[in-house]
């Protein structure tokens, strides 16, 4: 049966060059298709990973109950001395805990292109750029504590205009200069960085958005959780950073996954008509071939089998061509979304959901006319011009 | 016209051909219709813009700036009219139904003329302090007639008596504005503000106002952003014409992801009808050359393999455009309610490049048989070795 199914195949495969326009409908409706798709899908790929490498498994962020994001969390000075002596926080050098309070809000912008948008101004406490190895500086210095100075994140410096070190940013009584540039790998790089306390000050606030603590060990999440939610002066949620980026990664990309997805199905069903044509075209074409073989003795099922493995070859080949399209295209390109920076990416794993789709639709598209070449008689089919 | 019963015939040679073809033409031009239309819902709304118009807001949001924020941004050389508001940002019963309310000054008339709402309606409102005026997409939503109540709660806006809901009576519904697709509402600011507890009370969250001069819009723009730079409360300053311009959704490219999404499709309808025309023509080779040899001109037998490969194209783009009307006006009701997608719009102007790209692949798929036809030898063609 294998054998059957292998020789068929074969030399379906061999006669391919004498339908070679017609097999290109399904290769150019699968690249079509899945190029469309891997390219959406690269901003939601691209801003799931910068929001991926910002979580730490050995990190854990405390908001206020209730709070979907640091924006919307505020936590006092007195909550947040309480939090920072709580077990499960790990000792730096010197013996203070490598928890640091952190400042969260927008700041207006001007993309390169000319619109208006906003990015995220971060406040670093003394700790931190210690909490955060993947943190480095790569020009001008580093603000300095009690200034009112900022650094920017490379990202940010490539997505804006007027973030170039020595340009001033508008903040509360006063512009504040640019003094040094970040690198960071993650979603941080789109954004501007100061001193937690001087921008308190200058903004007239009294509370912290969140506190990031490096935890003793991975496993320590339970200690420092129970000393943090058992304590009943306490309103706050602590969750392990990487799922808390995770799930801010997948809050932020949804709406374009949806609309990635919605277009996508629209163009895999316009391909998988294309697909029916061509394959029903391939089998009213080999009719008599395909009758040659049965009457020679080959079984209905290599043949429907051979078929189906034809639409398929041409429709991953396809898939993987309009991947490499939707790569070559995007993959590494500096991109913007709202108030997230990010790079897309083209990641293997999407490169795999379009070769399953494109699996898919062959399946569908192989199927109805695999069986019509399977069921056709074979003496109808010999005598067919 | 005398064609139409051979084409006809050609195309129901093949009636799955045809078939298959079509629907995939459809679906084609189904998501040609959503992205183009899209385009033209962004362009619509961007000419509708109005250029004299100039929002300001707070660069660092907070609980608002000082009332005399507005007068100071009155006082700036270029200004015409200057309105400021609060926003009452809540729900309704469950914190899913996001909704928000435009408390104004009793200027907003000046600024916001054109939004429909007649004198003896505002004079209703600052007459009323809890009264509104809601926008037909308002009213449906939460189901309210001129004379209901309509009750929202706010987490976000602290009130003096502690409690967390806001009453308003509903005095005028009017229509929509169809560059603000999920409606409004607008409030009297002394409802708000007299409602907040003292220490929050006199404070803007929004100043709007018009240019005296709509070229000089951008000008004017940039001298607020400028005069507030230094001061306590900077400001964030942008022409109605810049935050409506077209093609910026969150920073990216919208008319050119569409366009790149509608051209993909179009790619894909190509190489398949150009490919099932081929095969057509190449099946009735010797057809074709009867038709010759009894004297059809090359003109007549270029036409019926035009129209044969338009047929398909042209009633496949109708067809698309038309699911894609359809699917547009269902998009609200698919979507949570309050969200804020632009919905496509199938404009003339979208029918009329669907009509162009159905009649241009049409014709880039009829190219090649065409030629083989005009040079083919009838004598060869017609013996069947072709």
């Amino acid at each position: 049966m294998l054998r059957q199914i292998w020789i068929v195949s074969a030399l379906n495969f061999k006669s391919l060059t004498s339908r070679f326009w017609q097999s290109m409908v399904i290769v150019v409706g699968l690249g079509a298709t899945i190029g469309v798709l891997l390219s959406m899908m690269s901003v939601t790929a691209g801003m799931r990973q910068a929001y991926a490498n910002s979580g730490d498994p050995g990190r854990a962020i405390v908001v206020s109950q209730g709070a979907d994001s640091e924006g919307q969390s505020s936590i006092t000075r007195t909550d947040a001395d309480v939090i920072m002596d709580a077990p499960g926080i790990k000792k730096d050098t010197d013996g203070r805990p490598l928890a640091d309070r952190a400042l969260n809000m927008g700041v207006p912008v001007l993309r390169n292109n000319g619109t208006k948008g906003y990015t995220t101004l971060r406040g670093f406490g003394p700790k931190g750029v210690a909490l955060r190895p993947e943190f480095h500086l790569v020009a001008g210095r580093m603000f300095q504590f009690g200034k009112r100075e900022l650094i920017v994140g490379v990202g940010a410096q490539a997505t804006f205009q007027h973030m170039k070190i020595g340009d001033h940013v508008i903040l509360p009584n006063g512009e504040w200069p640019i003094v040094g540039s970040y690198h960071t790998g993650d979603i941080l790089e789109g954004q501007l960085i100061g001193d937690t306390e001087t921008m308190l000050t200058a903004l007239n606030r009294t509370a912290y958005n969140s506190i990031l603590v490096r935890l003793t060990a991975q496993d320590a999440l339970a200690t420092f959780r129970k000393a943090i939610t058992t304590n009943p002066a306490l309103q706050m949620t602590v969750t392990r950073h990487s799922d808390w980026y995770a799930r801010v990664g997948d809050q932020a990309s949804g709406l374009l996954a949806v609309l990635a997805y919605v277009v996508g199905a629209v163009m895999a069903i316009g391909a998988l008509f294309g697909c029916l044509n061509t394959m029903y075209a391939a089998v009213s074409t080999r009719g008599r071939e395909i009758a040659t073989l049965r009457a020679l003795g080959y079984g209905a099922f290599p043949v429907a089998v051979s078929v189906i493995l034809e639409g398929v070859a041409l429709a991953v080949t396809g898939a993987l061509i309009g991947a490499a399209i939707a790569w070559a295209m995007n993959d590494g390109h500096q991109s913007v979304w709202g108030q997230n920076i990010f790079v897309l990416r083209v990641p293997p794993s999407l490169v795999l959901m379009g070769v399953s789709w494109a699996l898919a639709v062959a399946l569908a598209g192989g199927l109805l006319p695999s069986i019509r070449a399977a069921r056709r008689p074979v003496v109808d089919a010999l005598r067919a011009t | 016209m005398k064609y139409l019963p051979l084409i006809w015939a050609a195309i129901l040679r093949k009636p799955t051909r045809a078939i298959l073809t079509l629907l995939s033409v459809m679906v084609a031009f189904t998501l040609f219709g959503l992205m183009i239309g899209l385009n033209a819902t962004f362009d619509s709304v961007a000419e509708k813009a109005r250029a004299d118009r100039i929002f300001t807001w707070p660069r660092f949001g907070g609980d608002g700036v000082p009332l005399a924020v507005a007068r100071q941004v009155a006082a700036i050389p270029g200004v015409k009219a200057v309105t400021a508001m609060n926003f009452l940002p809540g729900y309704v019963r469950d914190p899913k139904n996001q909704v928000f309310v435009l408390m104004t000054d009793q200027n907003v008339a000046k600024v916001f003329g054109d939004y429909g709402v007649a004198a003896e309606q505002w004079n209703a409102v600052w007459k009323d302090r809890t009264g509104i005026v809601m926008s037909q997409f308002q009213a449906e939503r939460w189901h309210k007639k001129v004379g209901d109540t309509f009750t929202m709660i706010s987490k976000q806006v602290k009130r003096a008596d502690g409690k967390t809901s806001w009453d308003f009576k509903v005095l005028a519904v009017i229509e929509d504005m169809p560059q603000i697709s999920n409606g409004f509402i607008f409030g009297n600011y002394d409802y708000i503000d007299k409602a907040k507890p003292l220490a929050d009370q006199g404070k803007v969250n929004e100043v709007d106002l018009l240019a005296d001069d709509p070229a000089t819009s951008s000008a004017v723009a940039e001298r607020i952003d400028h005069a507030f730079a230094n001061s306590a409360t900077p400001m964030q300053t942008i022409t109605e014409k810049l935050s409506r311009s077209g093609s910026d959704f969150g920073g990216l490219d919208i008319k050119k992801i569409t366009g790149g999404i509608a051209l993909a499709g179009m790619f894909m309808v190509l190489f398949l009808t150009g490919n099932g025309i081929a095969e057509s023509v190449r099946e009735r080779f010797a057809e074709f050359a009867t038709l010759k040899a009894i004297g059809f001109t090359d003109r007549s037998v270029t036409a019926m393999v035009v129209l044969e490969a338009a047929l398909p194209c042209v009633i496949g783009a109708a067809l698309g455009v038309g699911i894609a009307a359809f699917l547009a006006r269902q998009i609200p009701g698919l979507m949570p309610a309050g969200f804020g997608l632009p919905l496509p719009t199938m404009s003339p102007m979208v029918m009329l490049w669907a009509g162009a790209c159905a009649f241009a692949v049409a014709l880039l798929s009829a190219a090649l048989p065409v030629l083989w036809l005009r040079r083919m030898d009838i004598a060869t063609a017609l013996s069947g070795r072709g």
